[in-house]
């Protein structure tokens, strides 16, 4: 079975032609299952996220056209979007279904979400009787590789972007963020979203100030908030465990004396202050308090970058891993090649022992049903021991990719071969009986 | 056969520490997991060497200082196991685990041939007074590691751009809370230890075992943690001030430890 990936993602393809290939995910056990029904095609599974459209196909004898399938399914003439598509092959569609499900190969490296949209495709194509079992071994090796780079690595254990650094600070400071109450002060679009984010991540309540009130008011309606007078603020701001502020007051709102205030009525339990605003609303000479810790927007920029570059170097000792997960599971293939030369392997040696013990029959009709349990033994274990060396040859062979000498020993103890050698034996020595070995290895080999 | 439990309970204590560090400082799955099995290992072993040794001795409270060590290792054991199901946070075990290790390497050696022969040691009171004074010497521990935490956690978020090496620091929330309930729990269990004592002394000694410098520097201790919960309750006092604070009680703690030397009456071996 041969293994083929073509697709366009955010770095071959603008947006535009993104959105036209996507396909929703309640629609994606439909589309697998007019992909396998497209010619050549034995297994697949579609692909489809915000960043990336991939289509991942079995088969045997010619390759399928699988540009003809995009084309047919989303009228996108082939013209246009051959320039966008990748297509990879074998090894190297192992190689990027391993790094996609790990997460390398995203717009932001080592976000968590890929590998449960691959996990997602697979259970759509599965559900439609896509997966045989090249491609259940291809997925499985896929999400081992994709948890063993997440457990071994730290790529997705720091946050890259403002508002989840913001929730990450917030949690070094409180723990967990449930029951923390969180002010808004000024309406941006930066400190909304990293209120939505703390809100999601759990932060008890939100508390909205504004200077023009109906603007407060209809955000607070939005978020289900609480609105505070702006003339309110220095009064009822250390209510707040949490303090994002964005206006656009030229000065600074609030000063060393406020956050003492603050702090003694909060009898000095810490507070979190992120000002977004530029220019900024926070004295800086604030973040002197014990208590309180503040940051603006640079310095949230400054740990979102630390971050990410810790991610871009935690990629390299990723990429390091997948390549060993894909020797691993090259290897694997390998063994599972030879498992039915194995099989014939046994197979041919135990009628081989059958078909002597049955000669031998009238001759062991003496023996008592004891000397008969030994005779069975000793056979077997003779069979076994025989068979031992050149099964472990062959295992070996397959691991280390020895192609030669795996079909050097499959020709050798292929299931025809060695009863057409052990019929041909019994031709040429007819009155041999099974107690005279044919040939011993001295003989042969002088 | 005590001793070889000790003995193993030891090596735990060591692979623990061990997996501690991986798990704290290298930030490793596989020791994030087995650390706490590890440890728990240790601290179940431990429990039955001290159990035998003292159902062997037909008594129930430690004597002499191999005794007093192990047990003192077993009650910092605990404490460790008790905040990490809490808190879900084995950052504690950088400093404990090791602690616990070489408070049980001397022990496990070989058996003390020191121990304390006076027959006041006989007394009911004073494994009251022993146990409960140790396990506030193993609170105070976690106290002062905890307000440490505190400080170096406040310090990096403070600071901004802080070195990547301590993000195994656990949230200052939390550091507060177990820097002042383990605080909570070492003032009663020495109130208890320090009554239980005095109890002995009143009964053995006299009135004049109250003018002995060992005796009264444990009372000034008593009044200093009273007067620092007093603070940290009614001000809120957290970070810096609370850590010092704690650090002061901590550091008179080990001064009356030390004080046995200049005891003329704290004495129980014999003359």
């Amino acid at each position: 079975m041969k293994i083929l990936l073509t697709g366009l993602n955010h770095k071959t393809a603008p947006i535009e032609l993104r959105e036209r290939l996507a396909i929703a995910p309640e629609e994606l056990a439909n589309e697998t299952r007019a992909l396998i029904s497209h010619p050549g095609v034995l297994e697949g599974l579609i692909l489809s996220t915000c960043n990336r459209v991939e289509l991942l196909v079995c088969y045997e004898g010619g390759e399928p056209e699988l540009a003809d399938y995009l084309n047919n399914r989303f009228a996108v003439d082939t013209q246009s979007l051959q320039p966008h598509l990748y297509l990879h092959r074998e090894t190297e569609a192992v190689r990027h279904l391993f790094r996609v499900a790990a997460s390398l190969d995203s717009m932001v490296v080592g976000e968590p979400q890929i590998l449960g949209q691959v996990k997602e495709s697979y259970n759509a194509a599965r559900s439609v009787g896509a997966v045989g079992g090249a491609l259940e071994r291809l997925l499985q090796g896929a999400f081992a590789a994709a948890k063993k780079v997440r457990t071994e690595t730290q790529i997705g254990s720091s946050s890259v972007s403002i508002a989840s650094v913001a929730v990450d600070l917030a949690r070094k400071i409180f723990g967990s963020l449930e029951g923390k109450r969180v002010l808004l002060v000024g309406a941006g679009k930066m400190s909304e979203l990293a209120a939505r984010h703390l809100m999601k991540q759990g932060a008890g309540s939100l508390l909205i100030s504004n200077r023009t009130q109906e603007r407060a008011v209809s955000l607070a309606q939005k978020f289900n908030a609480h609105v505070v007078r702006f003339d309110d603020l220095h009064a009822r701001a250390d209510e707040a465990d949490i303090l994002i502020t964005s206006t656009g007051s030229p000065e600074f709102i609030f000063r060393t004396p406020h956050a003492q205030q603050f702090l003694h009525r909060r009898r000095n339990r810490p507070m979190f202050i992120i000002d977004i605003a530029v220019p900024r609303d926070v004295d800086p000479e604030i973040n002197r308090l014990d208590g309180i810790f503040l940051y603006d927007i640079d310095d949230l920029q400054s740990v979102a970058a630390s971050n990410l570059s810790d991610r871009a170097r935690e990629a390299q000792r990723a990429e390091e891993i997948l390549e060993q997960e894909l020797t691993r599971y090259q290897r694997r293939l390998d063994t599972l090649d030879v498992v039915p030369v194995l099989v014939d392997m046994q197979a041919a040696a135990e009628e081989i022992r059958q078909a002597e013990l049955s000669r031998a029959h009238s001759r062991l009709q003496s023996l008592t049903p004891a000397q008969h349990a030994a005779v069975e033994a000793i056979t077997r274990g003779l069979m076994n021991k025989f068979l031992r060396q050149p099964l472990r040859a062959l295992k070996n062979a397959a691991r280390d990719g020895d192609l030669t000498a795996v079909e050097a020993i499959r020709s050798a103890f292929s299931q025809n071969g060695t009863a057409q050698a052990a019929g041909a034996q019994d031709q040429r020595e007819p009155g041999r009986t099974s107690d005279e070995p044919a040939l011993t290895v001295k003989e042969r080999n002088d | 056969m005590f001793l070889l439990w000790l003995r193993i309970a030891a090596i735990l204590y060591g692979v623990a520490s061990l997996s501690a560090f991986g798990a704290v400082l290298g930030q490793r799955t596989f020791w994030r997991r087995t650390c706490f099995p590890i440890a728990l290992s240790a601290w179940l072993v431990h429990l039955v060497s001290a159990v035998e040794m003292l159902v062997l001795a037909h008594r129930w409270m430690p004597v002499g200082m191999h005794e007093v060590q192990s047990i003192l290792a077993l009650l910092i054991a605990t404490v460790f196991l008790v905040i990490a199901l809490r808190y879900r946070t084995l950052s504690f075990g950088i400093f404990a685990l090791p602690l616990a290790f070489l408070l049980v390497v001397v022990p496990a050696l070989g058996p003390d041939q020191h121990t304390f022969s006076s027959p006041v040691i006989r007394s009911g009171w004073l494994l009251v007074h022993i146990t409960a004074l140790l396990a506030a010497y193993a609170a105070l521990i976690f106290s002062l590691l905890a307000s440490s935490f505190y400080l170096m956690q406040e310090r990096r978020l403070k600071n901004k751009r802080s070195p990547g090496f301590l993000n195994w620091l656990p949230p200052l929330d939390t550091m507060d809370q177990i820097a002042q309930k383990t605080l909570i729990l070492g003032f009663h269990c020495m109130t208890v230890g320090l009554f239980a004592g005095s109890i002995i002394a009143q009964e053995s000694v006299g009135p004049a075992y109250f003018a002995d410098p060992k005796i009264w520097l444990s009372f000034v201790m008593w009044g200093l943690y009273v007067v620092m919960l007093f603070v940290r309750r009614s001000t809120g006092l957290r970070g810096r001030r609370a850590a010092f604070l704690s650090s002061l009680v901590f550091v008179v703690m080990l001064c009356v430890w030390a004080a046995n030397l200049f005891s003329s009456v704290h004495r129980f071996s014999a003359p």
